[in-house]
């Protein structure tokens, strides 16, 4: 895939990762990866941003929030049960 | 099975069902709205699935049906708030020659792999949920629950009554944007 510019990979990338490119353009990303270290760092850089923004953003539950929720619930609720 | 307890008007199955998600849902919730508005979008949520539990057949895993119906409440939440516009990502999208090769040096295109090395972690935080706030509503929903809540493919495009090679372009063009937005936090070219 030497041929193909980077371009042309990039935009085949999550298809690529994700397995559901045919084989011989996975055989042939698989080649222009090895050869271009340009593509090999996007790779790197592209495979490792979900996790960075996953973990960046892990949100936890406030207390004050699960006891809201509870309240609300329970009124919501019992007033739903009521129609 | 909880979900069909609940339905049948167990309440204890109910609370059940809430205890174990709720977390998760709110996590959801905050990545697809914010902070601030989280808390009303998880008690839509769980106010939805009480409703609607009768109708759920199991056809769905019961996360998936959950979380759609958790994305369609922040999304109305969203929409029923005037929100400034924001500034596209576009800019952060990879750059080519006119042979279409990187523009980038490797270490340029590497950097963004280590932005949660190089970068103070309330700062990242920070810049992580304005990045994902600005991503068009159609690619947010798709990253958020393909990348971020790491669902399949699959769940994701049943979750949003999508084909999976739809979710996959979806998910593409957010990471493309937010990749290169990492990238920008470290000071460097895309």
């Amino acid at each position: 895939m030497r041929e193909i510019a980077c371009a042309a990979g990039v935009e085949r990338l999550m298809d690529y990762l994700e397995g559901v490119l045919p084989s011989h353009l996975h055989a042939a990303l698989d080649e222009h990866v090895a050869g271009c270290p340009r593509c090999a760092a996007f790779v790197a850089s592209y495979r490792e941003t979900p996790r960075i923004l996953r973990e960046a953003t892990a949100a936890t539950l406030p207390a004050d929030v699960e006891a809201s929720l509870e309240a609300f619930l329970r009124a919501r609720t019992r007033a739903f049960r009521a129609r | 099975m909880l979900a069909a307890r609940a339905a049948a008007g167990d309440d204890s199955a109910f609370e059940a069902i809430v205890g174990r998600y709720q977390a998760r849902v709110f996590r959801l919730a905050c990545r697809l709205t914010s902070d601030s508005d989280a808390s009303d979008v998880l008690q839509e949520t769980f106010l939805q699935v009480y409703r609607h539990l009768p109708s759920f057949r199991g056809e769905s895993q019961f996360r998936t049906w959950l979380y759609r119906i958790a994305t369609n409440a922040a999304l109305m939440h969203r929409r029923a708030r005037a929100r400034r516009p924001v500034e596209p990502l576009d800019d952060f999208l990879p750059r080519f020659d006119d042979r279409g090769a990187h523009t980038a040096t490797p270490a340029e295109l590497q950097v963004a792999s280590r932005a949660d090395e190089l970068l103070d972690r309330r700062f990242l935080a920070g810049k992580a949920r304005e990045a994902i706030a600005r991503l068009p509503d159609l690619y947010r929903e798709a990253f958020v629950l393909r990348d971020l809540e790491e669902m399949s493919t699959a769940d994701v495009a049943r979750a949003l009554g999508l084909e999976p090679g739809t979710v996959r372009q979806r998910v593409h063009r957010a990471r493309l944007m937010l990749r290169g937005f990492l990238g920008s936090l470290a000071g460097v070219k895309r």
